[in-house]
């Protein structure tokens, strides 16, 4: 039993490596940790910057954070964008010239940070409790993200493909005949995708948290990983399964991709309040990694139940699916 | 233009409901996103002001009203919880005498910082700050920002399905070796690629077209340039297919491309558009994307604009780009057979 097993997971091993499953792997990796290490972590939203026209010089000391500008027209050119404040001192008293950015609230900050800028008074600074710098949270922001998405897609997509080739090469009809249970031609899947899953994770989490953090959020890191790659790799087998072909499968999965991870993304990376978001399953999946992340891992029993409860249930319904499909192939 | 072909085509995809199901889907977003048309997303771009129940006067907690939301806490334990958590930029504020203590987590954008840092001093000067002579330009967008964002995304992904239809499209083909009969065929590769391109082209076209009525209210005199902008967006997509099916060697390799282009389409725009200011450099940089053109038109038309003219040039450059690209890269394969 253990032998063929093993000779099962053998086979599903080459079965990945030929069809590029490590190879595509390792292309996600390097595009991701590229784009966070060259690009993300460096997206910063700038103070509304402020224009000062003071043709007499009448202030004294301009604080730097002030951009001079000679003449009114070119004052009025720089407000244009809804964003920048001007100060137009031409006419002895003070004018705060801006182009509304559609929201008043805004509008009425920014004309007050205009005014602070042309007195002197010194302001007492906020107080700092937090233990991350902007660029840790960068970073540990988005490498969650990367690695839900990531991980929602592999395990669902590597797994498809692999069935789908089986099916061509009429591997499940002779299964159907072959002394291995039925468990276990599920089973070797699910845990080479877990494994992949699990490697890729902490590879990802080194590369762009670097070795001192990674080592602190990894234990609770790859515990979600796992839980993730099961569900959806057990999820993607039972899909596969059902589904006649790849390309109705690979429209599925462009619209699980875009239509249920995007609102997961925008609840959880804007903190825009949808009260329905509670009851999208992936949610839970997605706040329990970036917790994770940010060392603050979950530890609601009751997520942890539902999590095994569904993967159990999956793998139940993916092993029903297998054994009507034998019954249907004969 | 052979139309038996083109006939042959439409006859096949009418069995294949997922993927008419997958053309429709933007268009039933769209609808959703209009329904939910009244829901007040402005709020996602304000700062937002934390508060402890009972601990500031009813004058400063108005003030904070005029400058952002504010939300209440019901103690200093949950206001820090809140200051703390990754996904928001909330602020918190207390008072200390007359003036007020803020606290932040260290964390914010640039932006949230600076305001957090200068609050104290624009409190004190709230009396002084409206006694400046002010200026406002009203400005022709709406306040519903973070709605029209949505619906771009939503149109961009319209177009993209052109793109996922066509790849796979051939992909299965070349899976099942119709390729290989579609060479011995009398049929030239122009017509081909005008078949191929034909069904995700129009496809594309449509659901996007339909979207965009259902979310916009165009004005006369921007329906042309939203047409224009549109078919050459769905024609670049599908050209983008037709790459990807050349390139990739199997299903699994086309998904994954269609992966990875699907969010180097998507998510780079978004974020040039929100981060960079127009008008520098790199926003003329970002126009290397084609969804970038696509995206800056689609949200400069629910702006109001009529004039797409940069955005136009930009799709038709990539045009003809991307169609001498595909016509180089597979001249080789036509001329071995």
């Amino acid at each position: 039993m253990c032998g063929s097993f093993f000779a099962l997971l053998k086979k599903d091993f080459r079965l990945m490596v030929s069809s590029k499953f490590f190879l595509l792997a390792i292309g996600s990796l390097i595009l991701y940790t590229c784009y966070i290490n060259f690009v993300y972590v460096k997206l910063d939203q700038e103070i509304f910057p402020v224009y000062l026209y003071d043709p007499e010089q009448t202030q004294d000391n301009v604080p730097d954070s002030l951009i001079p500008v000679s003449s009114l027209k070119e004052l009025q050119n720089a407000c244009e964008d809804g964003y920048s404040i001007g100060i137009d001192l031409s006419d002895g008293t003070a004018k705060i010239m801006m182009t509304s950015c559609g929201i008043s609230k805004i509008d009425n900050l920014r004309h007050s940070y205009a005014v602070s800028k042309l007195s002197s008074g010194s302001a007492k600074e906020a107080l700092i409790i937090g233990t991350n710098t902007k660029d840790m949270k960068s970073r540990r922001e988005i490498t969650a993200e990367f690695l839900f998405f990531e991980l929602s897609a592999v395990g669902f997509l590597g797994l498809a493909a692999m069935l789908f080739k089986e099916k061509q090469m009429g591997v499940i009809r002779v299964h159907a005949i072959l002394p291995v249970g039925k468990s276990a031609f599920t089973l070797s899947k699910l845990i080479l995708i877990l494994f992949a899953d699990l490697f890729f994770s902490a590879i990802l989490t080194l590369c762009n948290l670097g070795a001192a953090a990674s080592m602190a959020v990894l234990p609770a890191v790859l515990l979600q990983a796992g839980i993730l790659s099961l569900i959806m790799a057990s999820f993607g087998f039972f899909c596969a399964i059902t589904l006649p072909d790849f390309k109705q499968f690979s429209l599925l999965y462009l619209v699980l991709a875009v239509f249920i991870t995007t609102p997961v993304f925008l609840a959880g990376q804007t903190g825009i309040v949808m009260d329905w978001i509670k009851f999208h399953p992936m949610y839970h999946l997605f706040t329990a990694m970036k917790n994770a992340y940010f060392q603050t891992p979950t530890t609601n029993v009751l997520y942890y139940a539902i999590c095994l409860l569904s993967i159990v249930l999956l793998f139940l319904l993916a092993r029903h699916g297998l054994n009507s499909e034998m019954k249907r192939e004969g | 233009m052979n139309w038996t072909g083109l006939k042959l085509q439409f006859k096949a995809i009418r069995h294949d409901k997922l993927c008419i199901l997958t053309f429709l889907l933007p268009i039933i977003v769209g609808l959703a996103i209009n329904l939910l048309g009244d829901m007040d997303f402005s709020s996602a771009a304000e700062p937002s002001f934390g508060i402890v129940k009972d601990d500031l006067s009813e004058e400063t907690i108005a003030w904070l009203y005029e400058n952002g939301t504010v939300a209440v806490y019901k103690d200093t334990e949950a206001l820090r919880a809140a200051i703390i958590d990754p996904s928001t930029q909330t602020v918190g504020v207390m008072s200390d005498g007359t003036e007020i203590q803020v606290f932040r987590s260290g964390d914010e954008m640039q932006m949230y910082a600076v305001i957090a840092d200068v609050l104290p001093q624009l409190y004190t000067q709230r009396n002084a700050a409206t006694e400046y002579r002010q200026v406002l330009i009203p400005s022709e967008s709406g306040n519903d920002f973070l709605k029209t964002l949505l619906v771009v995304i939503t149109m961009v992904t319209a177009m993209f399905m052109g793109c996922t239809f066509n790849a796979m499209n051939i992909l299965s083909e070349k899976e099942d070796g119709i390729v290989y009969i579609n060479e011995i065929l009398p049929m030239s590769r122009t017509q081909y690629i005008k078949q191929k391109i034909a069904i995700g082209f129009l496809g594309g076209i449509l659901s996007t077209i339909i979207t965009a009525f259902v979310c916009i209210r165009l004005s006369a005199i921007q329906i042309l340039p939203t047409i224009l902008l549109i078919s050459l967006s769905a024609f670049i997509a599908s050209l983008t297919g037709l790459l990807i099916a050349r390139f990739a060697g199997g299903l699994m390799v086309g998904i994954a491309y269609i992966k990875i282009v699907m969010i180097m389409f998507l998510a780079p725009p978004i974020f040039f558009y929100l981060i960079i200011p127009s008008g520098s450099i790199l926003y003329t940089i970002s126009y290397v994307l084609p969804s970038s053109a696509t995206f800056y038109g689609l949200m400069g038309i629910l702006e109001g604009n009529a004039d797409l003219g940069t955005e136009i040039a930009a799709l038709i450059i990539h045009s003809i780009l991307w169609l001498s690209l595909y016509v180089i890269t597979t001249k080789h394969i036509y001329n071995q057979a």
